[in-house]
């Protein structure tokens, strides 16, 4: 089997890959839930009793991190494939 | 629910109305005088007076600041009613009064204030400040020159005394003058620019008894206010009636079963002169179908009462809905568990509970503590099960025991290490001894993402049931069996099929793909057809969302560890000039390192407290809700006509 690369360097990459996942879905939500959020605080002066549908449609971006986090811990818990190559 | 009708002579509304108001049975559908033989009806008895002797009250109870409370003592209708003449207008008066005085006080404190600010300069002129005042053939002029005033002043009036100093580039000047020459004094000043200030009298102090009177009447006033209340309703009702010149005609929703009840009482009450008719579920349901609404009544046990404000605030369940408060009593509480999960916290926050309980005792605090306090018990539950104390490194492995080193690096060795705890003497339970679970372990990670996976199967499948029963409730077959039991299919061996990758059992894996392909199948064949499989990916994300039990837990799980081990590894140490054994730390290192623990483990509370709260909250209202609920809009609470008394005596 050829050494690709160094086992610490790979390590270290999927680490930023992981976090890059996250993080750059974490920013995707936060945009996404600003303008809902903006719009619903909007509804809520008017209609209080619009809080619950409204905190409905703001959660709904909230899922994109958790994809973002998915990626991460699959990459940081289970994945394998470099395992073949890092041995020598 | 049953709709009724209950007509009757105009004679006997005022009983009539008084029954229904004690009883406490109908909900009211309001007339809206759309019929030509109908007219609105006209409020009864002494509205106008009741209505007045209100805004009295409220008047006087906003300026004492009483606020809704729970009632510390009851009183009966009559001593209400004897007292109010004396609350409304002795009482009622002095506070009006001395409220109003309190007012006058303040802007006359502002008023002098800024007399203060402006007089300031005149200590520039060496009078004394009662020097101004108090002469009886003297004018006094005092204020600011825009030019020396000295010459004219002394042309027009022969005897005179001037005083003036510059402060702030202002000429002020002190003019004393023979009353006589006050008026040609006054001409000849304002040549010069001349503006008048006035020299303040400051005396007297703000002392009122209000404290002492609030207490002594503010359960009277809160009952008087309801008995107002009471009466106003009572005495407008009639506007939400249908009248004609002699009969008034009263429409409404009554529980099934309370309709005897309330013929039977409303008959007696009226004396013969008034008839209720249960109308007939066919035509009642024409009504609905004409835009009216069927009320509904949430019945729930009292321990799951308080989650109906999570039901609430979404949407009122419609007639015909299910009530998904039993479910969110259910499963909230398990959710809010999983993510907090931490012996320590969910202590803290029951005691914190308990105090807010003992503190606030009006019913919306009483609900939100109550809810809260499942939740914060099923936090130590699941708190005892992975193991945690205030974080992983934190009391757990000291107060309740832990593995030898030795044993740790032999299942790491093996790949089995789920957690350093044990359970005391009873060492590690479950199969593969994973109890307690360290949630940062690989092994735990990854059990815990199927767990939370299939607690969304799970979830996800009990709304997807509910959703096909209320289709069917509504009649709607094929929306039951081509919409609904679809997605539940897909969603449940979605999850077995991945299991089956997992666990490496291949059939499994088959036969899931091929239900997950007749799922897909049905759902083209469903009342949305190819259209509904835009939906599929929405599916899985469902499903996936459910990872947030492992992941906000996971936060805060991280958030406690690194207070641990800033606190004890890094800041105890290097404080103590590298000492490594807690024996050797030094008294201030160990003074700096607990504030920093305290300070952070404080912040994970307050963290732990609000997303534990929301995340499940987003799972039942995104994820769960709407697989079955309001797919027909919001219903419309059971608000029957009526009063619940909290201050009157019954």
């Amino acid at each position: 089997m050829v050494v690709v690369a160094d086992a610490g360097i790979l390590y270290g990459l999927i680490a930023v890959g992981a976090g890059l996942a996250t993080g750059l879905a974490g920013i995707g939500a936060g945009v996404g839930e600003q303008g809902i959020g903006a719009a619903v605080v909007g509804v809520v002066a008017e209609e209080p009793g619009f809080l619950g549908k409204g905190l409905f449609l703001m959660l709904l971006p909230e899922t994109l991190i958790i994809f973002g986090l998915a990626v991460s811990l699959i990459l940081m818990f289970a994945w394998t494939p470099f395992s073949a190559i890092v041995t020598p | 629910m049953s709709r009724v009708v209950v007509a009757g002579s105009k004679d006997v509304i005022s009983p009539v109305v008084e029954k229904l108001h004690e009883l406490r049975l109908l909900h009211i559908v309001n007339y809206n005088g759309d019929q030509p033989e109908f007219e609105l009806g006209k409020p009864i008895g002494k509205a106008r007076e009741y209505s007045e002797n209100l805004i009295k009250l409220r008047s006087v109870t906003r300026y004492l600041d009483m606020k809704n409370k729970a009632p510390e003592r009851t009183y009966p209708e009559s001593q209400v009613l004897s007292e109010m003449d004396n609350l409304l207008n002795n009482v009622g008066g002095d506070v009006t009064a001395t409220f109003e005085r309190i007012t006058e006080i303040e802007a006359e404190i502002k008023s002098k204030q800024d007399q203060i600010k402006s007089l300031t300069p005149l200590s520039v002129i060496p009078l004394p400040l009662e020097a101004y005042h108090g002469y009886d053939s003297l004018a006094t002029f005092v204020g600011t020159a825009v030019t020396p005033v000295e010459a004219d002043v002394a042309r027009v009036s022969p005897a005179n005394e001037v005083f003036t100093g510059t402060a702030k580039n202002a000429t002020y000047v002190a003019v004393f003058v023979p009353v006589e020459k006050a008026s040609e004094v006054s001409a000849v000043l304002s040549e010069h620019g001349f503006s008048e200030m006035s020299v303040p009298k400051l005396e007297g102090s703000v002392d009122s008894a209000i404290a002492s009177l609030k207490k002594q009447y503010e359960d009277l006033m809160l009952a008087t206010d309801e008995y107002l209340s009471m009466q106003v309703n009572k005495s407008e009702s009639p506007l939400r009636f249908a009248e004609t010149e002699n009969a008034f005609v009263i429409d409404g929703w009554v529980p099934s079963d309370q309709y005897s009840r309330l013929k039977n009482e409303l008959e007696s009450a009226a004396g013969g002169k008034l008839d209720v008719q249960l109308i007939a579920d066919k035509e009642a349901e024409e009504l609905v179908k004409g835009g009216e609404d069927v009320p509904t009544k949430m019945d729930n046990p009292s321990i799951v009462r308080p989650y109906e404000l999570i039901t609430r605030l979404f949407a009122i369940p419609e007639y015909k809905e299910f009530d998904p408060t039993l479910l969110i009593f259910i499963f909230f509480p398990i959710m809010y568990g999983m993510i907090l999960g931490d012996v320590g916290y969910g202590i803290i926050i029951l005691l914190i509970l308990t105090l807010l309980k003992k503190r606030f005792k009006t019913e919306g605090w009483q609900q939100l503590t109550s809810l809260f306090m499942i939740s914060g018990i099923w936090a130590v539950i699941f708190g005892i099960l992975y193991g945690e104390m205030f974080g992983p490194l934190g009391l757990w492995n000291h107060v309740v025991g832990m593995i030898s080193h030795h044993e740790m690096e032999m299942l790491q060795n093996a790949g089995l290490f789920f957690g350093e705890g044990t359970f005391g003497p009873l060492g590690r339970l479950g199969p593969l001894g994973i109890f307690p679970l360290y949630r940062l372990a690989t092994n735990a990670v990854l059990l815990l993402i199927g767990v939370s996976l299939f607690v969304g199967v799970i979830h996800c499948s009990v709304g997807s049931i509910l959703g096909i029963k209320t289709e069917l409730n509504y009649g709607e077959k094929k929306h039951a069996y081509f919409e609904r039991l679809p997605v539940m299919l897909f969603q449940v061996f979605f999850g077995l099929a991945l299991l089956g990758l997992v666990m490496g059992l291949m059939t499994m894996v088959y036969i899931s793909v091929a239900v997950i392909v007749i799922s897909v199948v049905m759902m083209v064949m469903g009342p949305e057809g190819a259209m509904g499989l835009a939906h599929v990916p929405s599916y899985v994300s469902n499903l996936i969302s459910y990872l947030r039990l492992l992941a906000i837990g996971l936060a805060s799980v991280g958030l406690a560890y690194a207070a641990n081990q800033l606190s004890f590894y890094v800041i105890m140490p290097m404080l103590s000039g590298g000492a490594t054994n807690s024996a050797d730390f030094s008294i201030p290192a160990i003074i700096v390192g607990i504030v920093i623990l305290v300070s952070v483990h404080f912040i994970n509370i307050l963290l732990g407290i609000l997303s534990p709260f929301m995340h499940p909250l987003r799972l039942h209202y995104v994820e769960m809700f709407t697989k079955f609920y309001s797919a027909h809009g919001g219903g419309v609470e059971y608000s029957p006509f009526g009063h619940v008394r909290r201050f009157l005596k019954a």
